[in-house]
């Protein structure tokens, strides 16, 4: 067959053409260092954002070069584990708050000396230091918070949340502006894992006991903050068969103007920076307490990286210098995770929304993720897992906290 | 003579002319069936800041090609989908021979423990790839391979379902031809050559479809072993659009959109041979 | 061993009184020897970028490893571990019930195609093409596409059966319900590749054979009971041999759909064996998982090649 010789002939040829090797860590002969940063919090738009700081970088510090692969979010934890399972892992890598306490405790990361510690919003640094030693540097910050249609509101006659707000009144608010017929909906607030460990420090219980070998939230305080989440399901949001849980479901509907109140994350600012009606923000309502779920990246070095220091630099670089505050500001990339509130002044005038403040306020109270060494995969599903059964009705919210505790406990015990 | 077209033809005449307008009638809707997806996805790429509605509509108001340009600019997506075509050209050529080499051995040449080799070909495809990743990916890292167009590229170099293919296709090419060519003096290389490949053109032809495609559309294998952004194929590209809090729909569906067309150009160009056939393929 | 012919056809027996003993064992020897050279340009790849990580694999599943620590090793307790958990059985028997849905829709629905597209049909060429768009799509775009349109409240689906009076089911929002929606979309996904098989092999059946049954007065049901599903019996192997082993390892789709929900109603083997492997640290035990999955598959195909040449037919 003519066809197979020329096709055949190309391919050799191309395979000889192509034994290419990718860039690999290492000191030059004229000494500089080149060290390789593996992440994902550029992705989706922010590639040249990052490339940016790269740069300020390297013209501060002419001895070190850095190597960025920028990998997909969803696919980020197959490829950092191959690596790690294989040798593979760059000097430097992105890693989640949820997957800090997994990788510590299983030695990958490199003790960090920090040269500014004071450069870093406390709350946040100590989240990624065991036992007194710092293991990841925090990268970035995100907070949820309540958003509100100001038209809905002002129509109906209702005054807008405001931080004295508690969950009384956020129901209150919910049903009244809820008109099914209508297609108007009052509050969403998704049935998930991160929305509950939230809530039920809201209302004054913990996830796990002290020691994180067991959940604690099996007690009336988690019942009530459990049946918080899933009583909103058909009374002031849709249900499942609706709708609900699908991807960005409640900020499409928000968007549509026919969401009064909505739990989001504040990176949304941008996607409902052009909408037809009036919106802001306020700090999420509380039962007995406040508390505001906060998401961190950070950046660890890895324990067999053969540039720790010049790898050190970097992390600190790229998680507290202005130029990164500047770019993140400019750019509306997540909030830099710096204690000088005066740097951060120039994100309160961004515009919409006009309460930027409760950003910041909402800090003052934090719920951080519940996480353990082994098995925090499993415990996120299972409690998503059941608190959806609660949802769609085939449980009681009891019976769900129940077998939660009885499977999480399970795996994450010991 | 026989007729050379197949005999289903036979249907068409003038006395079951009704049939034929009901059968093309179902099968224009089924078609509609097929391509609404597809063109819900067009217009979800031409609609700007599309999110995911609950109730997309499919009139569009603004269309706008921004998605396609964001495509462009914001990553490298015209080398992304060189890499992607390199990668599916030189797989496929390399499938072709590995498969029909095998494939001849299989269905020609008597050897001991045929069957059992077969076998463990075929046991091949049984493992998933998800589990086979991390010792591949270590065995390559050892090659110093990581990184490297040749390490993406060497584990797809045969493809046990391609030999499976082709060797059904081999084994229908009739032996009294093997023979003929036998009684001239050719060895197994030229029966291989002149005889058997060109009897079995729609099963390569079919191969080079399915070889394309498997390697366009592959995402675990290449997101491990390329990772400099330049060097990264396009549903791993794909992918990076899908941000940690947020999506870009539009953008996505246009990406996905772009990654279609070759595919389908591949299929198009190749169909005439797939079809083709009869004339070829040994009729007694 | 080579008395038995995988391909269905008996291998050719030399004739053992006429031909001399040094020309055939000469002539095996170079057949051998041919067949080594043949199989050499697959057997390299096949063996180490396969083979050789099955094998790692095989170890792995003797250990608990959580891919960023050194193994451990544990005998076969992670065998152990898989054949007590209930969620062992709960995952084949989800992927069990996806094979059953989805290969006799796909096989009759893309034999029905194929057979029409070889008709005389007005525009088949592009018909052929457009039947053929699925396979070649990604799943992220179409698994978005099959959501909304199976969605419960306002999908076009639902929408439809409402309009003839039937109340639709929660699709992939109800545990019941979940597998099917993915059948659904995995059934029209797959028709073109089911289809381009098939239509492969039916050109190839001579058009002689239905003159001749034409005399013998066989109407169209007949022909193709007598002619055509014989005739087409290697494509047909090829696609359930082919279908079963992917079958088995079901994975983009259901996860694009359900991610395996909703709580765990469709989540397939292989899923399984991604998150033991890349979110729950078990790459032992997802080992191990995948080694059992591959008995099972093995069994099957086993069975399959055995059984074809009862009704396999090598015309």
């Amino acid at each position: 067959m003519k066809r197979s010789i020329p096709l055949a002939a190309i391919a050799t040829a191309g395979i000889a053409a192509l034994a290419l090797t990718g860039c690999t860590s290492g000191t030059t002969d004229d000494g500089t260092v080149t060290i390789t940063y593996t992440n994902f919090i550029s992705n989706g738009g922010n590639e040249a954002n990052l490339e940016t700081i790269v740069a300020a970088f390297e013209a501060e510090n002419p001895g070190i070069t850095v190597d960025v692969t920028t990998l997909p979010y969803g696919d980020y934890g197959t490829a950092l584990q191959t690596d790690l399972a294989a040798g593979t892992v760059s000097d430097v890598f992105d890693i989640e708050y949820a997957n800090y306490l997994t990788y510590q405790a299983n030695g990958v990361l490199a003790p960090l000396t920090v040269t500014d510690p004071a450069a870093y919003r406390p709350s946040l640094l100590e989240a990624y230091s065991t036992d007194g030693v710092q293991y990841a540097l925090p990268s970035s910050f995100s907070t949820v918070v309540l958003f509100y249609n100001s038209d809905l509101f002002a129509a109906a006659g209702l005054e807008t949340p405001t931080s004295d707000w508690t969950w009384a009144d956020e129901e209150a608010a919910g049903l009244a502006l809820t008109d099914q017929a209508a297609g108007v909906w009052g509050d969403h607030q998704p049935v998930s894992f991160y929305e509950f460990y939230k809530v039920l420090a809201q209302n004054g219980g913990e996830f796990l006991n002290s020691d994180g070998t067991a959940v604690a939230f099996n007690t009336p305080e988690g019942i009530e903050a459990a049946q918080w989440l899933v009583g909103k399901s058909g009374t002031t949001m849709p249900t499942i068969e609706q709708g609900q849980g699908t991807p960005d479901f409640d900020t499409n509907l928000f968007l549509d103007g026919k969401l009064a109140m909505l739990h989001t994350g504040i990176w949304m600012f941008g996607a409902f920076a052009d909408v037809p009606f009036g919106w802001d923000i306020a700090v999420e309502p509380g039962n007995t307490n406040q508390a505001s779920a906060v998401f961190s990246n950070a950046v660890g070095v890895s324990a067999t990286s053969k540039h720790i220091e010049a790898a050190t630099k970097w992390a600190e670089f790229l998680t507290s210098s202005t130029t990164m505050v500047d770019v993140r500001l400019q750019a509306g990339w997540e909030l830099p995770p710096v204690s000088d509130e005066s740097a951060l002044a120039a994100y309160l005038e961004l515009g919409d929304p006009a309460n930027r403040q409760a950003v910041f306020d909402s800090l003052d109270q934090v719920a951080l993720p519940p996480v353990v060494a082994v098995g925090q995969a499993e415990m996120q599903d299972i409690m998503t897992e059941e608190l959806v059964e609660a949802q769609a009705g085939r449980k009681t919210v009891e019976q769900a906290l129940a077998d939660a505790e009885t499977r999480i406990n399970a795996v994450i015990g010991g | 003579m026989a007729e050379r077209l197949p005999a289903m033809r036979r249907i068409a005449n003038p006395s079951t002319r009704p049939g034929m307008v009901v059968l093309f009638v179902v099968m224009a809707l089924g078609a509609l069936a097929m391509l609404f997806p597809f063109i819900w996805t067009v217009v979800t790429s031409i609609t700007p800041g599309a999110g995911l509605s609950f109730a997309p509509s499919l009139i569009v108001e603004d269309p706008s090609l921004e998605a396609y340009r964001t495509l462009f600019t914001e990553r490298p997506f015209a080398r992304i989908i060189g890499n992607s075509l390199l990668l599916a050209t030189i797989t496929t050529a390399i499938q072709l021979f590995t498969s029909a080499t095998a494939a001849y051995a299989f269905s020609r040449l008597a050897f001991r423990g045929r069957t059992v080799v077969f076998a463990v070909y075929l046991s091949t495809m049984m493992i998933p790839l998800q589990v086979l990743i991390v010792p591949l990916f270590a065995q390559l890292k050892a090659f110093g391979l990581v990184n490297t167009y040749l390490g993406a590229l060497l584990p797809t170099f045969a493809s046990a379902f391609g030999i499976f293919l082709l060797r059904e296709a081999v084994n229908q090419v009739p032996r009294e031809l093997d023979e003929a060519a036998t009684l001239d003096g050719a060895g197994h290389l030229r029966i291989f050559w002149t005889v058997i490949l060109p009897n079995i053109r729609p099963a390569l032809a079919t191969l080079t479809v399915f070889a394309f495609m498997g390697s366009w559309n592959s995402f675990l294998w290449p997101l491990v072993v390329l990772r400099a952004p330049e060097m990264q194929t396009l549903p791993v590209a794909l992918a990076g659009l899908q941000g940690q809090y947020t999506t870009a729909w539009d953008v996505v569906m246009a990406g996905s959109v772009v990654s279609i067309l070759p595919m389908l150009a591949i299929y198009l160009f190749a169909q005439r041979y797939i079809v083709q056939g009869v004339a070829s393929s040994g009729i007694k | 061993m080579s008395g038995i012919a995988v391909g269905g056809r008996p291998t050719r027996i030399r004739s053992t009184a006429a031909a001399p003993r040094p020309a055939a064992r000469r002539r095996a020897r170079r057949d051998a020897i041919a067949a080594a050279l043949f199989l050499l340009p697959s057997a390299l790849p096949i063996v180490m970028f396969v083979l050789v990580p099955m094998l790692s694999a095989a170890w792995i599943s003797l250990t608990s490893w959580n891919l960023i620590s050194p193994a451990t090793f544990v005998g076969f307790e992670n065998y152990a571990t898989l054949l007590t958990d209930p969620r062992t059985g709960e995952v084949f028997l989800h992927t069990l019930a996806y094979i059953v849905g989805y290969l006799p829709l796909v096989y009759v629905g893309g034999l029905a195609i194929a057979l029409a597209l070889n008709s005389a049909l007005a525009g088949r060429t592009l018909l052929r093409g457009i039947y053929f768009l699925p396979v070649v799509t990604s799943w992220i775009a179409v698994a978005l596409v099959w959501r909304w349109l199976l969605n419960p409240s306002n999908g076009v689906v639902n929408a439809a059966l409402a309009a003839v009076g039937i109340a639709g089911p929660g699709w992939w929002t109800d545990p019941a319900w979940a597998m099917p929606s993915v059948i659904i979309a995995s059934v029209w996904k797959d028709l073109g590749f089911v289809m381009v098989i098939l239509l492969a092999g039916l050109q190839a059946i001579p058009s002689d054979l239905y003159d001749a049954a034409r005399v013998d007065g066989a109407g169209w049901w007949q022909r193709l009971r007598h002619v055509t599903m014989p005739m087409l019996s290697p494509s047909t192997f090829f696609v359930v041999v082919i279908s079963l082993i992917n079958g088995f390892q079901v994975f983009d789709q259901v996860y694009a759909m359900t991610g395996g929900g909703p709580n765990g109603a469709s989540t397939v083997v292989v899923q399984q064996i991604y998150d033991l492997t890349f979110r729950y640290g078990a790459a032992g035990e997802a080992s191990a998982l995948s080694w059992m999955l591959f008995i099972v598959i093995l069994a099957v195909t086993v069975i399959q090649i055995r059984g074809q040449r009862r009704w396999v037919n090598y015309g």
